[in-house]
């Protein structure tokens, strides 16, 4: 009889352990990204990042209705549509690095150690900030630019070697690109981390000129 | 004697099927609150704000891409009257065809040509808590040395999951999620790229390039592989040109 208890006692102990190792084993399942599995801070970065595209898109709609409904209206007069081209070639040489700009932004300068890799970071976060046009050391940086290790710890920007301290500059609306780089938790704080020894200086600026990008392959 | 002899017997019995019962109530515990445990962080990720927040990311993931369609839609409408403006007279032609390079040069008109395939994906084989998670997934600083790497061999025209990079593009990452040009995408990350297959096969091959990607790839099994392939379609850049603040000089 006690025999008899023992046996189910340790049956039903090992059922359980079974079930727990298979439950056990399928919540370690392999990793998969899913927006469900990202926390409500993150979920919220996106959704504002989001929003900002939308709007973004929403103004250009707004803008290209107005346009087309003038340029239908100037061709219906017997006009042509000049003025409208011009207008888009001079916005898509800006867009292209193709042309000089001029605006309002801000500067990066960058005093001591820095690499190509930090320099390509620091290029994609100003675009994501929303810079319109973006340079090093007065060098445009085009759609097709890259960045590479130079010697004497210098940096290659399309093959042109630029010596630090370097200079970054980018043309957009100066606040909006200025906190985003110097926010809490933002690029600049990253590699005052990274590069303790570099000092970095970000300031707004009321007028930025940078020329065209030298070289369009 | 017989019940002197039985005593130490029965102890040993006991002892043994104490011992039997140890072990396995010991690992009932521990799996127990491991169960419990991962119960509680997935409850802590899936709180009533997750899903709401999801809902609205995904809307607005939807509504962007309604908005795209609707500004290629304008854009091929002033192509339209463009193209018949141009007809009329000399000056209008010649803008016409400026315009038809800067949109080629700008990344607006679609392209086919030669180049290769780049696929960036994550590991398969990497359990969700592992110690090594970090290492056998792609990041957004993965996809931007990618591109560099592409351009550097001399690309011509570069898409990542039929988002078009150009001189606007970022590859932004919140959390696991990765977006580029403002879209959300998921992994495998197939890059196209345009351009001569030998100089940018080159580049990618070049062992002091993506020297981190090509580790990870052999250590902890990241997806990494690069392909010659011909008449690849890259398409039109869709978004926005945000040109406002910029005056050209």
């Amino acid at each position: 009889m006690r025999s008899n208890a023992g046996g189910i006692a340790a049956t039903v102990v090992a059922l359980f352990l079974g079930i727990l190792v298979v439950a056990q084993f399928r919540s370690q399942d392999v990793y998969s990204r899913s927006l469900q599995l990202e926390t409500p801070s993150s979920l919220t970065t996106l959704i504002a990042n989001l929003s900002d595209r939308n709007n973004s898109l929403r103004d250009e709609i707004f803008d290209l209705r107005l346009r087309v409904t003038t340029a239908r209206e100037s061709v219906a007069s017997g006009q042509g549509s000049l003025s409208e081209s011009q207008r888009e070639i001079d916005q898509l040489k800006i867009f292209a690095a193709l042309s000089a700009a001029r605006g309002q932004g801000i500067s990066v300068k960058i005093d001591g150690a820095f690499d190509d890799r930090a320099m390509s970071d620091l290029t994609n976060e100003l675009r994501n900030a929303g810079a319109e046009a973006i340079s090093v050391n007065d060098v445009r940086v085009g759609a097709r630019s890259w960045y590479g290790p130079g010697p004497d710890r210098t940096i290659l920007l399309d093959g042109r070697q630029l010596n630090g301290p370097w200079t970054v500059k980018a043309i957009g609306a100066s606040d909006v690109v200025y906190v985003a780089i110097t926010r809490t938790g933002g690029i600049e704080g990253q590699f005052e981390l990274i590069y303790p020894k570099t000092r970095f200086t970000v300031t707004k600026e009321t007028t930025i000129d940078m020329p065209a990008v030298a070289v369009q392959r | 004697m017989t019940t002197l002899a039985a005593t130490p017997d029965r102890r040993r019995q006991r002892l043994q099927h104490a011992f039997a019962l140890l072990i396995p109530a010991v690992l009932f515990g521990f799996l127990v609150s491991a169960q419990w445990q991962g119960q509680q962080e997935r409850s802590e990720i899936a709180v009533r704000y997750n899903a709401p927040l999801t809902d609205a990311a995904l809307a607005l993931q939807k509504e962007q891409d309604d908005l795209k369609a609707q500004l290629q839609d304008l854009r091929a409408q002033l192509d339209t009257i463009q193209t018949n403006a141009s007809s009329q007279s000399g000056a209008a032609s010649e803008l016409e065809k400026e315009l038809a390079v800067l949109k080629a040069q700008a990344g607006l008109s679609p392209l086919t040509g030669d180049g290769v395939m780049v696929q960036l994906d994550d590991s398969h084989t990497v359990a969700a808590g592992a110690a090594n998670l970090d290492q056998a997934i792609c990041h957004s600083t993965d996809l931007t040395d990618i591109l560099n790497t592409a351009w550097r061999g001399g690309a011509q025209a570069i898409s990542v999951n039929a988002q078009r990079v150009v001189s606007s593009t970022s590859v932004y990452c919140v959390g696991s999620t990765i977006m580029v040009n403002g879209t959300l995408l998921s992994p495998p990350f197939n890059i196209a790229v345009i351009g001569p297959q030998n100089s940018v096969l080159g580049a990618f091959d070049d062992p002091s390039q993506l020297r981190d990607i090509k580790a990870r790839r052999d250590v902890q099994g990241l997806g990494f592989r690069v392909t010659r392939a011909n008449a690849i379609n890259v398409p039109a850049y869709d978004g926005a040109l945000t040109v406002r603040v910029a005056i050209p000089q």
